[in-house]
This record gives structure tokens, C-alpha cells and sequence, in this order.
């Protein structure tokens, strides 16, 4: 490296060693707003799952880049050209920046009102741009997205597979039901509970099918919203074909779309769309409130907890309507964990993570199943596929070590903490079939085959 | 008492005047950097960013409060490290109200140095410092404590100890240089009204030269270097709170 350096051509007097372009002057500003208080380095659910190497520190990634930028367009560097960056330690900085889920509990916590999603996203892009991410398969999102519209590899004539025939989806209707790919993918149960529970509730809903195309948050989130353009792309189309409907309001049961039509959506078209975005959970709240909701079934007295994911909770401020279903479903004791809200522990999936950096994915999500074994939890549940995915695959993990650690769960082994989505639950206590058209057509095929013996 | 004309004992206020500027002027080219650097290469740009943004509508459900909330309870108040940190906050404002407030005690003195100097107004300068002169005291041991907790807390507490960097330290001693060196510009003057010396001096060629030292350093460390060092958290940090809308 030290003699590649030095047969390298200076870079001329007032050229940047690393460009800023995608970075917003705000953004850019904010890496000088540091007070370095490590307020930060408490809470960062990256550092602990690194054992507290300072290196993935919020605060130390900040002072990394303020240095750059220093090399790059201070004074010196005005009066004597920018110096050269050794290219190793912008690959280990870049290193530092992808391994982390996004999930913001440092903007929470940050006394100088920094706002660090927004800000590491568009350096992401900028490192992106430079050659320095992103990681692992998150590279292929944009070509994904770009071209099947889904990240799955999936048709989008294979949009409506995920709908039972018991489902209804109305012609036309006030409410559009925007499934997102995961629930219409590879997730269905999420999909189909959220519509036969639309359905109880009589709640007619649009669902747009093949018109409906990836949010592209995966791409936003790891730094790639500029290949191709696609989350524009995808954002107009999305906005204009709901907005051609005439829907008033498009329900999500995915925090991952629901945070993208809330704050990047309009982000990408420049204008907020002319219909609501709700959350079903927001609906399910106020129904419970208003006593339209009757239970079917209850559960045998199990403790319940709460897993606020960070796009619902933290980037949209959606916190209270998730509990007040939760605390209503029978059968169940509702209790809080640690860190809850504003500052709860992120499950680690975001950010491109559980995609490109599995392994801390895991060690993030195992953190929040012993926070849930504390309060002795028997469901944790949550409002977004990811988290589901990522913290029942965290559970997973915790219970391997079952046999080789001091874990509490030695003396009983059996009692497997369950991992649900809300919506699932609910759909169990109303009486609706949680099972997805897969299952039932293996059913229908096993009874046909019981018949014929 | 005639030989002091200016009240830090600097017997020619032609030779502060030419220090603050030149402080000022290097102040000035390090934010034109500096914004030069936050607008991709053109301050304007980034001028015309953060105008447009301090009233930008926010996406999601946290509301822009208004913008007197803004300044007066996270500007003024500081009520995100209140919430995270008592300790810190106490910490924070005991150094932010000690040198926002000698700083413009230090203006207030040198515009009535400067109406007198013109000779507007009848404006006896002795009488002027000595009446600021308890405001000055109580705000430099304001500075002072909060000073010294920063530097007990960066040495006694051992994650704070392990994150700090020469950047934080240079900050924090150099501005308990300048403090303790205003004590002892202080300590080596004639009392204003009554001329007695204090304990440090009988010696006016020794209390000026150590006046001029103080407020040169006070210059170019308090107002020059803010660009180059930390200290921009001071100007960034309201700044960022402000386009972001506030809030705990």
C-alpha cells in the first residue's frame, strides 16, 4: 500500500480526496455538531453485539469522518492540496458504518439533536459511491428491485399467490391494503392474517397486486438509492397507482413500508401523497377502544411483551396503539421490557444487516430475547416481519446454547418462548384461520388422499 | 488610575482593537470553510439549505415544535442532556452560561470603551467595570467549576476517560487556561475605584503585560479557533437542533 501511495499522482489543490455530493449540508453539519458526550455508546445495540470495540462507536464513526472531511477541506487542505487518505483505514471506516441496523436510538439519545439515520444513509451513499459498500447480498437489492420488483426473485404475476380464497378484496374501496413484498413473499401468514382480519372487521380493502412494487426501503437503507433510482421510481409508482384507486388510506402491517410511505415517500416525489397511511395497528386500537372487537379464543394465562420495531417506533412515533392491542388480546398479562419505546433495543435486522451481516444480526437479536427472558416472557411479539424473522432466528440461537451454557431455560427446555407478529395473534383470537394458502391446499390434498384410503 | 485606559489594564486600545480583528477575520475565513465544506463546495448553497430547512415540513409523526420552544428549551435549556444526564447538564450549563455570559460581558465593556474613546456619552470606566465586576466574578466561577467537574469527570470516570481524545482535552485545558489566566490578569490590576493593589501585583507594567497576554489568548483561542475545534459544537449543535425541529 505504502508504494502504491507513493507512485499515485497528488490530488490537485482544492480537489477533495472524498466528495460530499450525496451527503445534505445539514448532514454534513451535523458531523461538526458532536459535543462527543458518548451518550451514544450506551445505547448502540452495534457496539454491544461488538463487545464494546470502539471502532463501531456512533460517536467514534462521527470524529472518523469529521477527520476526513478536515484532511480533505481544511484550511491546510485549501493552502496546500488534500491529503491523501490511506485507503485501508476509509475501508475500515466504511467497515465500522455498514455494521449498523440504522435503528436511531443514537439520534434519540444524541444531545445535539443529530439526526443519524438520515445522515448515515446518505454517507453510506457516498461510500457506495467510492467503492466501499455495501455488504454482503445487499448489493444485489437495486438490481432486484430494478427488475423483478421484488427483492425475492419473484414474478410479479406471483403478487396475488399469497390471497386464500376465503379473502375478499374489494373492487373499489376507501382503504388500500399495501402488503409489502415479505408479507406477499416469503411471509404470507402476515399477509393473509392481515386481510381475514380486515375482512372480520368488514373493513373493504384494495389490494394492488401486480401494480404493487418493492418500497425499496432495503436499497435506501444500504446506501444504494442512486443505482438506477429505483426508490423513486418505485415511490412514484406506488404513490400514483394507490392515488389512482382513490383510496383515502392505505394500511400497512409492515413497519419496513409503513416508515418508507411515511417519511420516504415523500421524500422521493417531493410531496405527500393524497391519501392517509395508517398502520393496522392504529386501526385495531381504536376498535378495540371503541368495543368493536370480539374474541373468539384466549390464551392460557401467558405473559406477552412488546417488541417496538424501529421504523414503526422510533422513525414514525407509533408506539401506544401496538400496546393497547396487545394488553387487550384475553388470556394474556402484558408486561414491558427493559428499554421500551424511544430507547428500546433495536432486533438488529435493519439497515441491511440481517442481509449483509447475518452474525451480528443474530447476537443483536439474542440480546432482546434475554431481554424478554428477564421479564419471563412466554410471546414476544412485535409489529414487523423483520424483526419477527430476525428475533425468532435470535431465539433460535439462545435456545441452541440451551445444553452448553448457564441459561435459565436448562431446567425447562420445553418452554420455548413463542416469537408472533401482532397481527397473527390477533387473527388466532378473533378465530381466523392463521394458516396460508400453501398449507391449506397440503390440508385439502391430505384430506382428499384420507378419503381415497 | 488615569494609565489604564482600557479596563483589562491595556494601555492602548488600538493594539486590542487590532487583535480582535485579526481573530475575527480568522474566525470568518474558518466558517466560510466550514460552510464551504457543509455545502459541498459553496457556502451560499449551504446558507440557502439551512434557511430553507429551519422551516421545512417533517416527514413521520414527530412534529416540528415551534421555533421559540426550540431555542428557548433545547437552545437555552439544553433539556436533551438534562433528560440524559443531570450530572452533565449542571456540568454543561455552569461552562455555557460562565462564557456565553463573559463574552458578552467582555462586548458590553468594549462598546463602552469605544463610546468613550469617540467620546459619546459620559462614561466614567472605572465606574462601568466596577459595576460588572461581580456579574464577572460570578459567571468566572461558574466557568471555573464547570471546568474543573469536565476535567475530574474526564480523569475519574473511567468510560468517559477512555473516550476522550486529545480534540476533547484541548478544548477543556485551553479554556481553563483562559479562565485561570482572567483571574490572575485580575488579581495583578488596582482595584477601579479605589486604585489599591490586590495581592498578586504592584507592578503596572507587570499587570498590563499580563492583561494583554490574557486577552490575546482569550482572542485568538475564544472566538479565532472556534472553526478548527471542537468549540464549532457551539455554533453547529443549535444549529442542527434548529433545522431538526427541536424536541427531547
Amino acid at each position: 500500500m505504502a508504494d502504491e501511495e507513493k507512485t499515485m499522482p497528488e490530488i490537485p489543490k482544492g480537489q477533495p480526496f472524498i466528495k460530499t455530493e450525496m451527503i445534505d449540508p445539514i448532514f454534513m453539519m451535523q458531523y461538526d455538531a458532536c459535543t462527543r458526550c458518548g451518550e451514544c455508546e450506551k445505547w448502540c445495540p452495534a457496539l454491544d453485539a461488538k463487545d464494546g470495540d470502539r471502532k463501531y462507536s456512533p460517536m467514534n464513526k462521527i470524529s472518523r469522518f469529521r477527520e476526513y472531511m478536515g484532511r480533505s477541506y481544511g484550511l491546510k487542505a485549501k493552502l496546500f492540496g488534500s491529503k491523501r487518505l490511506d485507503e485501508d483505514d476509509i475501508q475500515d471506516f466504511a467497515d465500522a458504518f455498514f455494521h449498523c441496523s440504522t435503528c436511531g436510538v443514537c439520534a434519540t439519545v444524541c444531545e445535539a439533536g443529530i439526526n443519524t439515520v438520515d445522515m448515515y444513509e446518505a454517507t453510506r451513499q457516498q461510500l457506495v459511491m467510492r467503492g466501499n459498500g455495501p455488504y454482503g447480498k445487499t448489493v444485489n437489492f437495486p438490481k432486484l428491485i430494478g427488475e423483478y420488483r421484488n427483492p425475492y426473485l419473484k414474478q410479479q404475476s406471483q403478487r396475488l399467490d399469497w390471497i386464500p380464497d376465503d379473502v375478499e378484496i374489494a373492487e373499489k374501496a376507501d382503504v388500500a391494503y399495501f402488503a409489502g413484498c415479505t408479507a406477499g413473499f416469503n411471509q404470507q401468514v402476515l399477509g393473509v392474517c392481515t386481510a381475514r382480519v380486515l375482512n372480520h372487521l368488514n373493513v373493504p380493502f384494495i389490494y394492488l397486486g401486480e401494480e404493487e412494487w418493492c418500497c425499496s426501503s432495503a436499497i435506501i437503507r444500504t446506501g444504494q438509492p442512486h443505482k438506477g433510482d429505483i426508490p423513486k421510481i418505485t415511490a412514484l409508482h406506488n404513490v400514483e397507482a394507490l392515488e389512482a384507486k382513490g383510496v383515502k388510506q392505505v394500511m400497512f402491517a409492515c413497519a419496513g413500508c409503513y416508515r418508507v410511505a411515511t417519511i420516504d415517500w415523500p421524500k422521493q416525489i417531493g410531496r405527500k401523497p393524497n391519501f392517509e397511511v395508517v398502520h393496522v395497528a392504529d386501526l385495531l386500537a381504536q376498535l378495540i377502544q371503541e368495543g368493536k372487537i370480539e374474541w373468539k379464543k384466549s390464551f392460557d394465562n401467558k405473559i406477552i411483551t412488546y417488541h417496538d420495531p424501529c421504523h414503526l417506533g422510533r422513525h414514525c412515533g407509533v408506539y401506544e396503539t401496538p400496546r393497547v392491542v396487545l394488553d387487550n388480546l384475553p388470556g394474556l398479562k402484558f408486561v414491558e421490557m427493559d428499554r421500551i419505546k424511544g430507547l428500546q433495543r433495536c432486533c438488529g435486522a435493519g439497515g441491511g444487516v440481517k442481509a449483509g451481516i447475518p452474525d451480528m444480526a443474530l447476537d443483536i437479536a439474542s440480546e432482546r430475547i434475554r431481554d424478554a427472558q428477564a421479564v419471563k416472557a412466554d410471546i414476544l411479539s412485535s409489529c414487523c416481519p423483520f424483526c419477527r424473522r430476525n428475533i425468532g432466528d435470535g431465539r433460535d440461537s439462545v435456545y441452541d446454547q440451551v445444553g452448553s451454557t448457564n441459561y435459565d431455560l436448562r431446567d425447562n427446555p420445553d418452554n420455548e418462548m413463542q416469537v408472533e407478529d401482532m397481527i397473527v395473534l390477533v387473527a388466532e383470537l378473533m378465530g381466523l384461520s392463521t394458516k396460508i394458502k400453501s398449507q391449506e391446499e397440503e390440508e385439502e390434498k391430505l384430506d382428499h388422499l384420507k378419503d381415497k384410503v | 488610575m488615569s494609565d489604564f485606559v482600557y479596563y483589562s489594564g491595556i494601555p492602548s486600545f488600538v493594539v486590542m482593537l487590532g487583535i480582535a480583528m485579526v481573530a475575527i477575520v480568522i474566525f470568518l475565513v474558518g466558517m466560510y470553510l466550514n460552510m464551504k465544506k457543509w455545502g459541498n463546495g459553496s457556502a451560499s448553497h449551504f446558507l440557502s439549505v439551512f434557511l430553507k430547512k429551519i422551516n421545512h415540513e417533517k416527514y413521520g409523526h414527530h412534529p416540528r415544535q415551534s421555533l421559540l420552544s426550540t431555542i428557548f428549551l433545547d437552545i437555552m435549556l439544553q433539556r436533551r442532556i438534562l433528560r440524559r444526564s443531570p450530572f452533565r447538564w449542571v456540568m454543561h450549563m455552569l461552562i455555557f452560561i460562565g462564557w456565553i455570559g463573559m463574552f458578552v460581558l467582555s462586548m458590553v465593556f468594549a462598546m463602552f470603551e469605544m463610546l468613550h474613546l469617540v467620546g459619546i456619552g459620559n462614561i466614567d470606566l472605572n465606574v462601568t467595570r466596577n459595576s460588572l465586576d461581580f456579574a464577572n466574578e460570578i459567571l468566572g466561577y461558574m466557568l471555573l467549576i464547570g471546568l474543573i467537574i469536565a476535567i475530574v469527570r474526564r480523569l475519574a470516570i473511567s468510560d468517559v476517560s477512555k473516550r476522550t481524545q486529545m480534540f476533547d482535552w484541548v478544548l477543556v485545558l485551553g479554556t481553563l487556561v483562559i479562565t485561570i489566566t482572567g483571574f490572575m490578569a485580575e488579581g495583578f490590576r488596582p482595584d477601579a475605584i479605589t486604585g489599591a493593589w490586590t495581592f498578586l501585583g504592584a507592578n503596572i507594567e507587570l499587570a498590563q503585560a499580563f492583561a494583554l497576554f490574557h486577552v490575546t489568548i482569550s482572542l485568538l483561542f475564544c472566538i479565532a479557533y472556534i472553526p478548527y475545534s471542537k468549540y464549532m459544537h457551539m455554533l453547529a449543535a443549535p444549529m442542527v437542533i434548529l433545522v431538526n425541529g427541536g424536541g427531547e
